[in-house]
């Protein structure tokens, strides 16, 4: 169970392994504040879609599960949706389209299909807080050198309130240098290669080491 | 055809469940949501109409898509707020339109504009933008501002299409 929960962050991390939920990766990577949000969304939906459609998987008829799949996950998509409106403002525009889209993000779907389906409940919701943490942990990697990059400094609120500033930090010596080109989705790709990359190199490195 | 019926059964037994919960959190949150639209438009509601109260309409749309908000004045009316581009294609101009409950205009208010100074900002100086709606039923015309003709027919597209929306409403 430890290794299904490890095997959400290198091995097969969503993003960097699996290269799924890429459209909302790259679109939402601006700022810290943006990826701790959708990463808490989706960690919460994957968890949550996973352990009812394992609980379900007995009962739920071969010919029809998708559609029941995709009832369950707009449901909670829909209720996540609603709360981050309701509690989360600030959040709730700066994600904008993309919260409602977690409903077509291959990572829950794909978790559900290939390991929801099969499994008991427990190993369902540890898999979902593993792959979900493993999707926050890619966007923050990007977000984080965006933001750093783009604005030279790090600057974080608190989610149900946005005047309440948490921390932040800039690093003077990188304002005069700030790429604006990294807020927009060109850096989001040159960053998301660059990480891949260095992802598929530790991979390789201990499928090697393992050969041995 | 038993297949079919237990597969029907099941999805509808889902979505039912599906639509419970759905409703269930729309319950607790939808006042929640309505209180923080009004709240980012109240300061410019109460310079409309000082010491009404508003609630907030949601699920409507102008044909236009000009309208962004739109907001009840308990026993006085309606106030519509759109957004429409005139000459200054980088800052939109923003409206906000007072109505009474027959959808006869009361005020008209610019929140944001950035039109060419001498040329189209002529539309909301010296009250021009109120001279020429305040008063206007659902169906009565507007002359365009000439020499400000770019934005005089921006600010009357939005005004009109909001006015076919608030027919809707008013009904």
């Amino acid at each position: 169970m430890w290794n299904n929960f490890k095997n959400g962050f290198i091995k097969e991390n969503p993003v960097f392994g699996l290269y799924l939920g890429m459209c909302s990766t790259l679109a939402i990577s601006t700022s810290l504040n943006n990826a701790v949000g959708m990463g808490v969304c989706v960690t919460l939906v994957l968890i949550f879609s996973n352990v009812i459609i394992s609980a379900i998987r007995k009962i739920t008829p071969d010919e029809i599960r998708i559609p029941v799949y995709i009832v369950v996950i707009a449901t909670l998509v829909t209720i996540v949706e609603m709360l981050v409106h309701a509690f989360m403002p600030e959040l709730y525009t700066s994600l904008g389209v993309f919260l409602s889209l977690i409903v077509v993000n291959c990572i829950i779907l794909g978790r559900a299909e290939a390991f929801a389906s099969k499994n008991g409940v427990v190993a369902s919701a540890v898999d979902g807080l593993g792959m979900g943490l493993g999707y926050t942990f890619a966007l923050l990697l990007i977000s984080v050198v965006r933001e750093l990059l783009a604005t030279g400094g790090i600057a974080f609120y608190n989610p149900f309130d946005a005047t309440q500033q948490l921390f932040a930090f800039s690093l003077e010596a990188l304002k005069p240098y700030t790429i604006s080109l990294f807020s927009g989705s060109v850096g989001a790709f040159l960053t998301f290669a660059c990480f891949a990359a260095l992802f598929t190199w530790i991979r390789s490195r201990s499928s090697k080491k393992e050969a041995k | 055809m038993k297949k079919a019926l237990t597969l029907v059964l099941f999805l509808g037994i889902i979505s039912a469940i599906a639509g419970l919960g759905v409703g269930a959190v729309n319950s607790i949150t939808a006042p929640l949501i309505e209180e923080r639209l009004l709240a980012a438009e109240r300061e410019n509601l109460e310079l409309m109409f000082p010491g009404a109260e508003f609630s907030a309409i949601e699920g409507v749309s102008d044909e236009g898509g000009y309208v962004t908000g739109v907001f009840e004045v308990v026993n006085e009316g309606y106030a519509v707020k759109m957004e429409t581009t005139g000459y200054s294609s980088s800052t939109p101009i923003i409206l906000l339109v007072g109505f009474d409950n027959d959808g006869v205009i009361t005020n008209v208010m610019a929140l944001q504009e950035q039109e060419t100074d001498g040329f189209g900002s002529k539309v909301f100086e010296d009250d021009n933008i109120q001279s020429a709606y305040v008063g206007k039923g659902l169906d009565d015309t507007v002359d365009l501002l000439s020499g400000a003709t770019v934005t005089s027919t921006a600010v009357q597209n939005a005004i009109t299409s909001a006015q076919a929306m608030l027919k809707d409403i008013i009904g």
